[in-house]
């Protein structure tokens, strides 16, 4: 009763009061350490005669520094015991062939292996430079803002809904509000459902438009993609997001004079960063093209890409800007397969560019694109490049009041959403219509 | 003068005081009235202590108020699922709900005709488009994991002939057109049918009712702000009887938990669009034609889909009038409405319900002649090797969307 017969606190640099003896002795999670002072010698290094301190000092094991010493271990004796180190044993092997647990092939002995490596771009890929260097991998001018055809949609007020402030409005709420008995849903759940509620408002304008209701959502469908860029074999693979397919392709947004313009443009490069930093180096690959969908299917041109960025926790999350860059590269990869089926696998530049436009969404922050591509010859950086226009982080709504604030008794602030933003809807809206929508400003563009 | 004021008193108390005017209100009682106690272990002590559970819940301010107070206890109650195997559980979920299965779909109102009136065949060519993409068009994996095959056709199927349907079918009904589609919403509600005496623990012998919950997750849900119209009158007799069991649920099997009693149609109270129009279900795979003809149970195929179509629509519309304040104590003044399509991706069965009484329990039960409708179709082949592809069922699909 005097005093605690086990120490009150764990012994310095301990990272839990309780540590594993035995066979895992040593196999918790180790304190990380803390960064060196800094002293003369930590930041212009040991004067050139001095010894090394002890940490700096080169440790070679044991068995290395006197030759011949061996440990002494419980092997021989059949069963463990504390004081003899633990033996390591040979591989236990099977005798046959059990499909069941065998480990496979090597990469080595499989029969897709090459030897140059070849650089994936898949779904959870978060490139470091972000838009920069999806610009340089796809070969792409980026140019600020949506396209004035798109705008020009928006400006139009025959298309828009009817009381479009309040049901965009009231979707918001839902997502974000109304669809859980609890107070405060998370990501997972309501960035989909704000995804799909806004869809299913722009599929309402199917009345007045009816070339809109010749469109398909297509979910859970795999993307292939594979071209070359200056001695780097790259790909795109994978599911990427929801794909709204169209009988009818969108016609080229930029006029032939910006696409031979872009001839003079030079790619943004980022020494000494490689442009192929983050995507993922396989040795066994195939290089094909694949829209996802088979031949004959009736509703063949991508129109749209949505993704939808739901991870609740935030270092999982896609930041802004490499959220950008999936989409770039995605759009990019389905409009470069769409091109390949329908001309050829020639690198050549195109007499009818594949356009694809994507929105990409974290719940509150939109993020609108319209890719144009122009050419599929992409291994020089020179010649004609392909186009793309970006609309970064719309604000949907500022935040959202789950309960209400409440000052000496008076509510000051009621529940609800604040700082809603109507044109972040107009030009999702806008970009849904674009193709089914004959706008004023429509000139010949070919 | 003890004596005339005596009777002065006696005389305002008992006799009749004529060619008097009652000018005055009656001076207020002297002494509280008598009431049974509350806190006391007798039956008026818990007469009056429901009593002013009802007055309180009667009296909530909020709806929001009104749910939460009346599921506020926590009880040990049965947890009923739509999509069970038990077998003839249809029958047991129409006594536990009141409600009177009746085949066939209710007699139907006048169909709009004229310019509105949506084309069959477009919708037809659109309905193909969706079965083709999922099925051949759009390329998958080519064996889904185990137990996942529905998920891995039918459901994208569904969800994308719901949506393009919707949206097809907005023009020519305003109502679709500001209705709100909900993917895998929570549907909740929590009931009391019936009384049981308890049997064990330290409420040993006491009278209980039997409390039940049902937690559903239809695949889509179309929820409007104005409600369906009613399929027959409130009051309509209906050519059928509640099945009556007189066995304990347990034997269904059903099995008893403890924990909040949610009731909820898919979005909270402030939602506006708070009443239903058409819940879609997907039979899991454990629940599959294939599965129960192995198990020689194929008379329970229909089964399965009754027991869903009953317990979703039961607890959709009965969350929805809550939703509108109406309890067991304060019954339904109009019938609620829904329609739910149940399929396994091929086999399509079609219900309709009507919601005619929330008064449930054994005291409000006692001279209530309504009863809940459920009028349900066998399910048929949607698709085939039929040449009448899709059409006429086309029809009976394109009528709730109506």
């Amino acid at each position: 009763m005097a005093g605690l017969w086990w120490p009150a606190r764990p012994a310095a640099g301990a990272l839990r009061a309780w540590a594993p003896r035995g066979p895992h002795r040593g196999k918790t999670a180790k304190v990380p350490r803390r960064p060196l002072p800094r002293t003369p010698w930590t930041t212009r290094g040991p004067p050139p005669g001095a010894p090394l301190p002890r940490s700096w000092q080169d440790k070679r094991p044991v068995q290395e520094q006197i030759p011949g010493l061996e440990q002494v271990t419980y092997a021989g004796k059949q069963y463990f015991v504390p004081w003899l180190a633990r033996p390591r044993l040979p591989r236990w092997e099977r005798g046959w062939h059990d499909p069941r647990h065998s480990p496979g092939p090597r990469y080595e002995a499989m029969p897709l292996y090459k030897e140059r490596v070849c650089y994936v771009c898949h779904q959870r890929t978060k490139m470091l430079e972000g838009v920069r260097q999806a610009l340089w991998l796809t070969k792409t001018k980026l140019m600020e803002g949506l396209p004035p055809k798109v705008l020009s949609i928006i400006d139009e007020p025959a298309n828009q809904l009817e009381n479009e402030d309040e049901r965009v409005q009231n979707a918001i709420s839902h997502a974000r509000v109304w669809i859980t008995t609890e107070l405060i849903p998370k990501r997972e759940s309501y960035c989909p459902v704000l995804l799909e509620d806004l869809l299913h408002l722009c599929r309402t304008m199917a009345s007045k438009y009816p070339s809109l209701s010749k469109r398909m959502l297509a979910r859970d469908y795999k993307v292939a993609a594979a071209w070359e860029r200056e001695s780097s074999i790259l790909q795109v693979r994978g599911m990427n997001g929801i794909l709204l397919n169209a009988i009818n392709p969108l016609l080229p947004v930029a006029s032939k004079d910006e696409i031979l313009a872009t001839e003079n443009h030079i790619l943004e490069t980022f020494h000494p960063i490689s442009p192929t930093i983050d995507l993922q180096e396989v040795n066994v690959y195939e290089e094909r093209h694949d829209t996802g969908f088979r031949e004959g299917y009736p509703y063949p041109h991508p129109h749209t890409l949505y993704f939808v960025e739901s991870a609740n926790v935030r270092p999982v999350r896609f930041r802004p800007e490499q959220l950008r860059a999936k989409m770039l590269m995605f759009a990019f990869g389905n409009a470069l397969a769409k091109a390949k089926v329908l001309y050829g696998d020639d690198p050549k530049v195109l007499e009818h560019p594949v356009v694809v436009q994507s929105i990409g969404t974290e719940g509150r922050i939109f993020q609108f694109m319209v890719f144009q591509l122009n050419t599929t010859d992409l291994a020089s950086s020179d010649g004609v490049k392909n186009l793309v226009w970006i609309d970064s982080d719309q604000y949907m709504y500022d935040y959202i009041r789950y309960l209400p604030g409440i000052r000496k008794k008076v509510v000051k602030f009621p529940p609800g959403i604040y700082g809603y933003r109507p044109d972040t809807f107009k030009k999702f809206l806008a970009l849904y219509l674009h193709g089914a929508v004959q706008d004023s400003t429509q000139t010949q563009i070919l | 003068m003890a004596a005339p004021r005596g009777w002065r008193l006696a005389g305002q108390g008992c006799c009749r005081l004529l060619h008097t005017e009652r000018s005055a209100a009656p001076p207020p009682p002297l002494y509280p009235p008598v009431v049974a106690s509350h806190t006391a272990k007798s039956k008026s002590a818990k007469r009056r202590r429901l009593e002013y559970f009802y007055q309180q819940v009667h009296e909530a301010p909020s709806i929001a108020e009104k749910l939460r107070l009346y599921g506020r206890l926590q009880r040990l109650k049965y947890v009923v699922y739509p999509q069970t195997f038990s077998l003839n559980a249809d029958r047991w979920y129409q006594s536990f709900t009141k409600t009177v299965f009746v085949p066939g779909l209710p007699p139907a109102g006048a169909q709009p005709a004229g310019p509105g009136a949506p084309d069959l065949s477009e919708l037809r060519s659109l309905a193909c488009d969706a079965l083709l993409q999922e099925h051949f068009y759009q390329r998958k994996r080519e064996r889904p994991f185990l137990y996942r095959e529905q998920q891995h056709v039918p459901g994208p199927f569904l969800t994308q002939l719901v949506s393009s349907l919707s949206a097809a079918l907005g023009s020519s009904n305003p109502l679709l057109a500001t209705s709100c589609l909900d993917l895998k919403p929570q549907v909740n509600f929590y009931w009391e049918r019936g009384e049981t005496v308890v049997c064990r623990g330290y409420r040993t012998g006491r009278i209980d009712p039997v409390r039940f919950q049902i937690d559903d997750e239809p695949l889509i849900q179309i929820r409007v702000p104005k409600q369906l119209p009613e399929f027959v009158p409130l009051d309509y007799s209906v050519p059928g009887e509640v099945p009556v069991i007189n066995h304990k649920p347990d034997k269904l099997p059903l099995f008893k938990r403890q924990y909040d009693n949610k009731i909820f149609i898919g979005s909270k109270v402030a939602d506006p669009c708070s009443y239903g129009h058409t819940q879609f279900h997907l039979i899991p795979d454990k629940l599959k034609r294939e599965r129960l003809l192995k198990a020689n149970l194929a008379d329970q195929i229909e089964v399965t889909y009754r027991a869903n179509g009953i317990a979703s629509l039961f607890a959709w519309t009965a969350a929805q009038a809550m939703y509108q304040g109406f309890w067991c104590e304060a019954d339904v003044t109009r019938p609620f409405v829904s329609q739910a399509v149940i399929s396994d991706g091929k086999y399509f069965a079609f219900f309709c319900y009507q919601l005619n009484t929330l008064a449930l329990t054994v005291k409000a039960d006692q001279n209530n002649p309504r009863k809940n409708i459920c009028w349900g179709t066998e399910n048929f082949e949607e698709y085939g090797t039929r040449n009448h592809f899709f059409l006429p069922s086309l029809r009976i699909l394109c009528a709730p969307l109506l």
